[in-house]
């Protein structure tokens, strides 16, 4: 037992799994066994590559995957009583109970799978990013994989439109692998989707985990994973092509991909393009213009040995979409209204555009001696560039349209504290952001008058100096990966599952010019610098070997060029896990652990003028001993009924983009960084059997000392200032709910999800403040003293309060509906599916900027802290609920026997509310111009809103 | 089959000429049309020419801002500049009857309008006021400005500010060569109720030579700048001597510098009536509640703040100041010790403007001092 233990330990260090294996204990042999067809629900079209997983009790006994033709065969079970669960991607979950005797090979004949919601209709929905970039704010999709859990599937097809996180989780504690390699961000920890976005035939087959459950590719955290296969044999065999039109992304997708299966010769091969182009109906200047490639092949050597080689890419650009205020919204009249584009030329530009192509090539070994060991190993490797672009300027007016000081705002408040008095200017800006369509220039980006600046900039030799350049921001990896994970069946109770994992990242940050815009160039200083260090010109140096070099002068720089700042992050992390298995009659159990290390530095390419002795070469190495222990209790009762928990505590570093106080300009750490420790703990009760599906979960999860760290203009300090937040912890406790139950109509069921919990804060966290431009201490180790709740006070009865306290007011996690529910039929009978679903949505809130919540901002000039400034600046906005209804509606025919058509629609908020917040956050501002000098007021808010009806037609032809 | 590909065609073509698709296809943006400069005879159409000196002759002192109702228009050639940061969300322009601020509200002026470019501004709907006007026997005349009504009274006028009003009253005309300043005899400076009508100088570029450094400078600093800056309590004159301020102005990084050299410790703190706050001196140590330095460094609970100063000079036995902002590109340089210790005189170019009868000079770049022969000042950063 310990040599075989051994074994598969150093079959783990080795990272190939060659060493030989103790022979495997000589395994009786029956004659009985099961065998059947596994069809789809209503349609009766087999299924290729379902899993089937025969268990007496909660041992695994047996695992074989359907054919091509839909058929499966498990021989050599003795006679008794099994469970057989059947699992593929895009289908529920089934179960079904078999009994083996008299030592026949029992004939199950249809096995039947009921469809999800198909991944390839809806990717988009859920992969759609939030594009925050001068607002700190990320967010990607809201439900990863597991679309063969009743609740996933449900959440992930219409809670997306309303940014829904999985049980109020950071999208990024969801764990993304490709091909057994975690391939969430080294330096953000988001899950990179856009990698693959346009691929969709090509990523559809995944495994996935939810929640604690530990998985067979890699330990994972609380919040579930998700295993995109991506190699040739699991992409559908055959030709398929489609074209898919919708009104919500882009106007037009065209897809095609052919996979050969696996052939006599040991080879399969699989390839997959798309495009996707054009805009929609609810967001002007939003484009596509993407494309994705993906080839893949894969060798089998004699059943043992499987090579596979993956390469993929999607380049293209992508136009997008920036918050902006109620007060914008609402004069304009739109809640979707976009501030990134305007006209050039009579033609609608974008400012902002995503222009990526970051290849992955995988190189993929798998070894398979025996049924009880099998071991894999992956080398993954992600290149290329990623650019988004922006307006920057230099000694030039803020070009942006809703500046706030070209609101009317800016110009009239009725409260006389503000000192906005001026009527006349409020009326006519009134007048213009009311008529956004005759007055473009003003409410959309000006290009013709920065053309015109920028050719008229006359340098001294008579030469186009440019106030106005796109910009892109890059941000180009190199990140190598090795993966390896091995499994062994120790006896028939035990297993042992393991792995190790390499990360190496080296990015890349810079910005480039894009786009001169009429001019011939741009000079590379630092114009934050020139406010404050006016006179010095070795301060407001960008590249300061280069101004010595050259004579002392500022590099001009010209399309392509880099400029601003240019430096490298290193992120490495290395990890090791394993976990035991235990299974025996009814009962199963396992424990797990892992150990990794985390390591991060900055290097600065160019020596800035601000801080030459710490922006050049490397910064201090930071690194963090992590570490994560899980353990699970599965009960099953007569087969179909599961009883289970997991319990895990993780203690995860922090990321590189959480350490660096400024990054841009040097090398200084955020003070006191720590690891993230995370509690979570869940108790679940699922059923499943023909057509019945259910789930129910309660989970409770506590992390703590989360940092957090942002950039921000101060205007007590009239300077650009970087804030570190340390100490932050949440609480997050709930309950999940799906089912999917039919009802006495052929064909019908009732399905419904709900998700019910509470996440807030639970600690006020301590932040230190510096100034940008001299890493000068503002504030050090200071409470957050209103982060966690604020103090509710009574009214006065005139818009004011009065100094009686009459409640707390907690504060939320935002950006996620606590509550969200789903009732809706689901019809599926002679290759039609119908979907109807009522949703609703409630308890969301706005991210909070912590600097509202200081005793600095709450004091105000005065340094007298008011309950009129505590009601003003700490409270938490609250999201109004929403309902929603979709529907979706699918059918295809079979021609001949051979070709296949089909068609989906989906249509959402068919209500057509467009009312509804999804995000946004709080601006950092303080108006501090106020007439009686007492007290701070906020800026507004910027927010993200859902857009109204919109459908989705895919028709696709399979050949 | 044919007729559903003519259908899936004209399908396409419809969607193609939509505006959405146009990012699509455009891999290179179509630059713009080049500037087309309006002409007099644009603005002859919109209504009637009147010189600056007629402009300012309907503004009297001290009889409170005049808003434009008719349909007049003012030209004149660019002749400041905010490039160095030295004037600030104004520009100013002069035709042969005299200079004119007009108060567009917006930074980088210069951007838009260049030095020469002749600019036209439409009057119907603005007005016109005057900023640093103080009646009685220490006070005078300001300058007349061109701008918006303030409707909170706080000032004369108001910034343009909304580029929608920008577009409407002011237009750009030919660029042209810079305009050559006028070199000015002590004579030709402006009495203290001097206006365009008595001095055309005023609010043009002007050229002074001779200037004898007095010793003197003045400039306004608050303890907290967010808080009343009215409030006596938070003001702290640096004035009537030079206080070792040698610089033409002070960026907030100088500031401090000065702040923590010592060199105030002596000032009082308030008007010059009311200096009943102590001195900067006794903030040198001021600690918080804890014990600790406030804001853990000397002098803690004064801000660090950009200063702009005025440097004072004699032209004969005229009093003319330099008035330099400390946010500026060239505030932190020193005035040379020739001319600080009167060995030298200094020769500079600039806009030519009173404040409360007080003759200014704001130059729009450093290069704009000289040494009486021409030489440039040497840029030299204070050191303590």
């Amino acid at each position: 037992m310990r040599k075989t233990i051994l074994a598969a330990a150093l079959a783990f260090a080795t990272g190939l799994g060659f060493v030989a294996m103790g022979a495997p204990q000589a395994p009786d042999s029956y004659s009985g066994g099961v065998k059947g067809t596994v069809i789809i629900r209503g349609t009766k079209e087999p299924v290729q590559g379902a899993v089937l997983n025969v268990y007496s009790g909660a041992e695994l006994v047996a695992s074989v995957k359907s054919d091509e033709v839909g058929q499966f065969k498990v021989d050599n079970l003795k006679n008794g009583m099994y469970v057989v669960v059947i699992e593929a991607s895009e289908y529920l979950q089934n179960t079904v109970n078999v009994t083996v005797n008299d030592g026949y090979v029992k004939n199950m004949f249809n096995v039947s799978l009921t469809p999800t919601q198909s991944m390839e209709n809806m990717e988009d929905a859920s992969l759609m990013e939030f594009d925050l970039d001068d607002s700190g704010y990320n967010d990607s999709p809201a439900i990863i994989g597991g679309s063969n859990d009743i609740f996933n599937n449900i959440a992930s097809f219409g809670f997306s439109a309303v940014r829904f996180k999985t049980r109020g989780y950071l999208s990024e504690s969801q764990d993304v692998y490709l091909a057994g390699v975690k391939m969430n961000d080294a330096i953000t920890g988001y899950s990179p989707y856009s990698l693959w976005s346009g691929l969709n035939e090509a990523t559809r087959i995944k495994e996935a985990t939810i929640g604690n459950e530990i998985s067979e590719y890699g330990f994972s955290g609380y919040n579930g994973s998700s295993n995109i296969f991506a190699n040739a044999t699991n992409v559908r065999k055959g030709f398929r092509a489609s074209a898919l039109t919708n009104s919500q992304f882009y106007r037009l997708r065209l897809m095609l991909s052919y996979a050969s299966g696996m052939q006599d010769n040991g080879w399969a091969y699989a390839f997959n393009v798309s495009g996707r182009f054009g805009g929609n109906d609810w967001i002007r200047g939003v484009y596509y213009r993407s494309f994705a490639y993906y080839a893949a092949a894969e060798k089998v050597f004699d059943d043992t040995h499987k090579l596979g080689f993956v390469f993929f890419g999607t380049p293209g650009e992508r136009g997008k979409q920036m918050g902006a205020t109620q007060e914008a919204y609402d004069l304009v009249g739109d809640n979707m209204y976009n501030p990134n584009w305007g006209y050039q030329n009579g033609v609608v530009r974008n400012s902002r555009v995503a222009k990526t192509h970051e290849p992955v090539a995988i190189v993929k070994y798998d070894y398979t001696p025996s049924d009880e060991f099998q071991a894999s190993v992956t080398a993954l490797y992600r290149f290329g560039r990623n650019g988004n672009t922006a307006l920057d300027w230099y000694d030039a007016a803020d070009p942006r349209p809703d500046y706030y000081r070209n609101l009317p705002s800016y110009f009239y408040n009725a409260d006389p504290d503000l000192n906005r008095q001026n009527t006349g200017k409020y009326a006519w800006a009134t007048e213009i952001w009311t008529h956004p369509d005759d007055y473009p220039q003003y409410t959309q980006v000006n290009w013709d008058r920065l053309y015109d600046v920028n050719r008229l900039s006359l340098d001294e030799d008579g030469n186009m100096r440019s106030k106005y350049v796109i910009q892109e921001r890059r941000v180009d990896q190199n990140d190598f990966n090795l993966a390896a994970t091995a499994k062994y069946q120790v006896n028939h109770f035990l297993s042992l599952n393991g792995g190790l994992s390499a990360k190496v990242n080296r990015t890349e940050y810079y910005t480039r010019i894009d786009d001169l815009l009429g001019g011939e160039y741009f000079i590379n200083i630092n114009n934050f610098a020139e406010r404050d260090f006016g006179a010095d010109p070795i301060a407001v140096q960008n590249d300061l070997d280069y101004y010595y070099a050259h004579g002392n002068t500022a590099q001009k720089v010209k399309k392509g060029d880099k400029y601003g700042y240019d430096y490298f992050a290193n992120v490495q992390n290395y990890e090791g896990w394993v976990n035991a298995k235990y299974a025996l009659g009814n009962l199963s159990a396992n424990v797990a652990g892992k150990v990794g290390y985390n390591t991060f530095w900055r290097e600065g390419v160019w020596k800035n003028g601000l801080f030459p002795d710490d922006s050049q070469g490397e910064s201090e190495h930071k690194s963090f001993l992590t570490y994560g222990a899980k353990a699970g209790v599965n009960y099953v009762i007569g087969g179909n009924t599961r009883l289970y928990a997991n319990v895990g505590y993780y203690n995860d570093a922090p990321k590189f983009n959480q350490a660096f106080l400024s990054p841009r300009t040097r090398n200084s750490i955020a003070p006191n960084l720590t690891t993230v420790k995370t509690f979570s703990a869940d108790l679940n009760a699922s059923y499943s059997a023909n057509g019945y599906n259910v789930r129910g979960t309660l989970f409770y999860t506590t992390i703590n000392d989360q940092t957090d760290l942002m950039s921000f203009y101060d205007d007590l300090q009239n300077a650009f200032t970087n804030f570190s937040m340390v100490g932050i912890d949440e609480r997050h406790a709930g309950v999940e709910l799906g089912f999917k139950v039919p009802v006495p109509v052929p064909g019908l069921s009732v399905q419904g999800a709900l998700s019910m919990g509470e996440y807030i804060y639970t600690s006020n966290p301590y932040m230190t403040q510096t100034v940008d431009n001299s890493s000068e201490m503002v504030m050090e180790n200071q409470p957050v003293s209103y982060w966690k709740n604020n103090p509710l006070y009574s009214s006065d009865g005139a818009g004011g309060y009065v100094e009686e306290i009459t409640g707390t007011e907690k504060h939320y996690v935002p950006s996620t509906p606590q509550t969200a529910a789903s009732l809706g039929l689901s019809w599926n009978k002679n290759y039609w599916f119908i979907d109807l679903d009522v949703q609703h949505f409630r308890n969301a809130y706005l991210d909070m900027n912590p600097f509202y919540r200081t005793d600095v901002a709450t004091a105000g000039p005065d340094n007298k802290v008011t309950p009129n400034e505590i009601m003003g600046l700490t409270r938490q906005e609250k999201f109004d609920p929403c309902w929603l209804l979709n529907l979706s509606v699918g059918k295809s025919w079979y021609i001949h026997y051979k070709y296949q058509l089909g068609v989906n629609f989906n249509a959402k908020n068919l209500l057509n509310n467009t009312t509804v917040k999804t995000g946004g956050y709080e601006q950092t501002r303080l108006i501090d111009n106020t007439t009686s000098k007492t007290r701070f007021y906020r800026f507004d808010s910027k927010y993200f809103y859902m857009s109204g009806f919109n459908y989705m037609l895919n028709v696709y032809f399979k050949f | 089959m044919k007729k559903s590909l003519i259908i899936l065609a004209t399908a396409l073509a419809a969607l193609v000429s939509c505006e959405e698709w146009e990012p699509v296809y455009t891999l290179d943006y179509d630059e713009p049309k080049a500037f087309e400069p309006v002409t007099l005879e644009q603005m002859n159409q919109m209504g009637r020419h009147i010189t600056i000196a007629q402009l300012a002759a309907r503004y009297t002192p001290g009889n409170g801002p005049i808003a434009i109702t008719e349909d007049l228009f003012i030209s004149g050639k660019v002749c400041s500049s905010d490039k160095a940061g030295n004037i600030y969300k104004s520009f100013y322009i002069q035709d042969e009857t005299g200079g004119m601020e007009i108060k567009a509200g917006r930074s980088s002026l210069y951007s838009d309008y260049h030095e020469g470019q002749t600019i036209y501004v439409f009057l119907n709907g603005m007005t016109v006021g005057m900023y640093g006007y103080k009646s009685g026997n220490y006070g005078g005349n300001g300058m007349v400005q061109v701008g918006l009504e303030d409707p909170t009274g706080e000032y004369e006028t108001s910034y343009i500010e909304l580029p929608f009003f920008i577009d409407k009253y002011i237009y750009k005309g030919e660029l042209g060569a810079p305009v050559a300043p006028t070199t000015l005899s002590e004579s030709q400076l402006p009495s203290k109720n001097g206006t365009v009508a008595s001095c055309k100088y005023l609010g043009e570029l002007v050229h002074l030579d001779g200037l004898q450094y007095a010793n003197n400078v003045f400039t306004l600093l608050y303890l907290n700048s967010n808080d009343n800056k009215k409030e006596s309590s938070n003001r702290i004159f640096v004035a009537d001597q030079t206080w070792g301020v040698k610089t033409w102005a002070m960026s907030k990084n100088l500031m401090g510098k000065y702040l923590e050299s010592g060199l105030w410790d002596a000032i009082k703190i308030g008007n010059s009536g009311d200096q009943n706050y102590g001195t900067v001196g006794d903030h040198k140590d001021k600690k918080d509640l804890l014990g600790n330095l406030v804001n853990g460094k000397h002098y803690g609970d004064i801000e660090r703040q950009a200063g702009t100063v005025s440097q004072t000079f004699k032209m004969g036995n005229t009093e003319v100041a330099i008035r330099t902002s400390g946010y500026g590109r060239f505030g932190d340089y020193k005035i040379p010790d020739d001319i600080l210790d009167g060995s030298k005189t200094l020769s500079v170019t600039g806009i030519l403007t009173l404040y409360q009868g007080d003759i200014q000079i704001t130059v729009n770049s450093y290069e704009d001092f000289t040494y009486a022969d021409g030489t440039p000042l040497p840029k030299e950063t204070m050191t303590f």
